[in-house]
């Protein structure tokens, strides 16, 4: 039953609610340092139409006079206070409503349908949502590039730099209970009779009808990057599911606050943009395993090797071996992904704070810093590709030479002695068989994508390529 | 602001209440419809104080329910715009902080926060002033001025302002005493 539909008999002639009405308008209008023409008059109607609702009452006659009393009065509050902005200021009559203010509000932004600034009722629509620090709160551009610069200074002091981090396959994986294949349904099992690195780290969630399984090395992961950086959880994953995740990850409460973002608060369809994080773009690192949600982004981005704990996540992603659950292994602590990708953040936001650097501390952007990094990867290495690419490819198009070069390699479609790595998927090709003969490194593709996963070169021997007639 | 007003309400009752209690019954019925409910007109309804009458019941066709009206006297809270009032802070961001006066929720934005006291994040995010005399974060009482008030069915939400004379912290609950 609500309230207001079935509400109660309004009793106008009530002395108490009279003096409630009263109040109302007195407050409005006595304390109002800047009028608000519209706002008030909507108050002072509302007030008059419920009165009007009751006919047939002598005393409503009164209360009629009374709201005119009242409106005049108001009026002439307001009147007064122009007088004087014109007679004090002199020369700008047209900000009439101003009064004594020294300036008037742009309203930078609006929460709960009011002004942030001048808590004048708004009804309009502009700004921009940030919808997961309040559900009504829209900020101008300008209010948000004024925050933006305000706490990138706050936190360059700090030493610290913005972290946005994806979930799924990211920092964990999840499933549902119906797709937990018999080999895994061991984890549905008693807690107890779990290996003992399951116990801390997969968790039953029967409310969502699902498991989540945490990635290894995550609490250390955080708590490290917690000391470098502020972070963002951004996922495109539903908000009562990015929450809980936030809960298993960050129990204390310590690491992401309200930086909680999920799929209702992006602005773009099924894109994540930093238009909705209140970072500077040139001080943020994005940690994802998919690059196509950031395109306006990706020299920002860090993609991560995904991670497949549960059958149902190899399967939705195309891969027919068996998941990590039913092999009944994980992810190396020490050495995994987030082991890995830590020491790169750890580079370079030492790169960024590097004293020996020109530029001063705003001036700097950690996408170049990242590239830097990066371009360090496979420096010094010459490459040729042989049967990579389809037969009429411009070699330089292809995502792996591109990969390359921003590793640090240097391409080239041609054989000489300064080649150091033939890259091939056949052992078979001429360009193959050249390597063999003069001692270069042949490699298989996968050499490439691992040194982009892992932030290093990689043992080459790791990574031999057969020969197609071999199979 | 407080107020002591008398409200009215048409109660419906069904018939198997109908006895030597039935006041009772409308009475305990009342509290757990009305208390800690909000109304635009009047605010939240805080308490049920007294019955001032119980009208003649009508009896609803069809369903043999039956309408009393019912006069109370009641204790509500509404706040308004100039009124200060003292709040506990219930969340800190880099946007400014919430706080919440009972059932009234405020959002004091950082343009109303004092000029010298700043951000600060970390695992307490607060508003500290430069020689650290001053500090707001979660669960701080502060004194506050309403400058705007949006009053809907279901709740209030109100714009505060600590940025005046004799505003801001009153107790910190950082500083252990
Ligand atoms: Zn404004």
């Amino acid at each position: 039953m609500s309230l207001t539909a079935d509400s109660p008999v309004h009793s106008p002639s009530t002395s108490s609610e009279d003096f409630a009405a009263f109040l109302d308008a007195e407050l409005d209008s006595a304390s109002d340092a800047s009028p608000h023409p519209v706002g008030e008059e909507e108050e002072i109607e509302e007030e008059a139409e419920a009165e009007k609702d009751d006919e047939g009452d002598d005393t409503n006659d009164y209360d009629l006079d009374f709201e005119r009393i009242k409106r005049c009065k108001v009026e002439i509050l307001e009147n007064l206070s122009e007088v004087e902005t014109t007679t004090s200021q002199g020369v700008d009559i047209q900000i009439s409503g101003a009064s004594s203010d020294k300036d008037v509000c742009v309203h930078p932004g609006v929460i709960g349908g009011l002004c942030i600034r001048c808590g004048l009722k708004m009804d309009d629509e502009s700004g921009v949502a940030f919808s997961y620090i309040h559900k009504n709160l829209r900020l101008a551009n300008d209010e948000i590039a004024r925050l933006r610069d305000k706490d990138l200074k706050n936190l360059l002091r700090h030493k610290k730099l913005y972290l946005v981090l994806d979930l799924d396959h990211t920092l964990l994986n999840s499933s549902r209970f119906l797709d937990i294949t018999i080999e895994e349904g061991y984890l549905k099992g008693s807690r107890d009779d779990l290996p003992d690195a399951l116990k801390s780290s997969l968790y039953r969630l029967d409310s969502m009808h699902m498991m989540t399984k945490l990635r290894p090395f995550v609490h250390t992961f955080l708590n490290e990057a917690s000391n470098l950086f502020e972070m963002y959880i951004y996922t495109m994953g539903e908000r009562a599911y990015a929450l809980q995740m936030a809960k298993l990850l960050d129990p204390g409460d310590v690491y992401f606050n309200s930086r909680v973002i999920a799929q209702g608060d992006c602005t773009q369809r099924h894109q994540k943009g930093l238009d909705i994080v209140l970072g500077q773009e040139s001080a943020v690192l994005i940690l994802d395993d998919t690059e196509a949600v950031w395109g306006k982004h990706k020299e920002n981005l860090i993609l991560m090797e995904r991670y497949h704990f549960f059958a149902s996540s190899c399967h939705q992603f195309g891969f027919s071996s068996k998941s990590l659950s039913e092999l009944k292994t994980d992810e190396s602590e020490s050495d995994g992904a987030l082991a890995t990708v830590l020491k790169v953040l750890q580079r370079i936001h030492n790169s960024f704070f590097d004293t020996e650097h020109s530029a001063s501390l705003v001036d700097r952007d950690v996408r170049q810093v990242l590239k830097i990094v990066k371009k360090e990867v496979l420096k010094g290495c010459k490459v040729v590709f042989t049967r990579v690419f389809p037969t009429q490819f411009q070699g330089e198009n292809h995502h792996l030479w591109k990969m390359a070069e921003q590793l640090g390699a240097t391409c080239s479609t041609e054989l000489d002695p300064s080649v150091t790595h033939v890259v091939s998927l056949d052992a078979g090709t001429e360009k193959s068989r050249w390597a063999v003969q003069m001692g270069k490194f042949l490699v298989h593709p996968r050499w490439i994508e691992a040194a982009n996963y892992l932030w290093k070169k990689q043992p080459e021997e790791s990574y031999s390529v057969s020969n197609s007639k071999d199979h | 602001m407080f107020f002591h007003i008398v409200l009215e309400r048409n109660m419906q009752l069904h018939p198997r209440h109908f006895g030597r209690d039935l006041r009772d019954k409308l009475v305990s019925k009342l509290m757990k419809d009305v208390e800690g409910t909000c109304s635009g007109r009047h605010g939240f309804i805080v308490a049920i104080t007294g019955i001032e009458s119980v009208g003649k019941g009508l009896i609803r066709d069809g369903t043999g329910f039956v309408t009393f009206p019912v006069k109370y006297q009641c204790v509500v809270f509404r706040p308004f715009k100039g009124e200060i009032l003292e709040a506990v802070v219930s969340m800190v961001n880099k946007m400014g902080f919430f706080a919440e006066a009972g059932p009234v929720q405020i959002f004091v934005s950082n343009h109303l926060i004092p000029d010298d006291m700043e951000f600060q994040s970390g695992d307490v995010p607060n508003y500290t002033t430069s020689d650290g005399s001053v500090k707001i974060q979660k669960d701080s009482e502060v004194r506050l001025k309403i400058i705007g008030t949006r009053v809907d069915a279901t709740e209030i939400f109100c714009i505060g302002t600590i940025k005046d004379d004799f505003l801001g912290v009153i107790s910190d609950p950082g500083a252990t005493s």
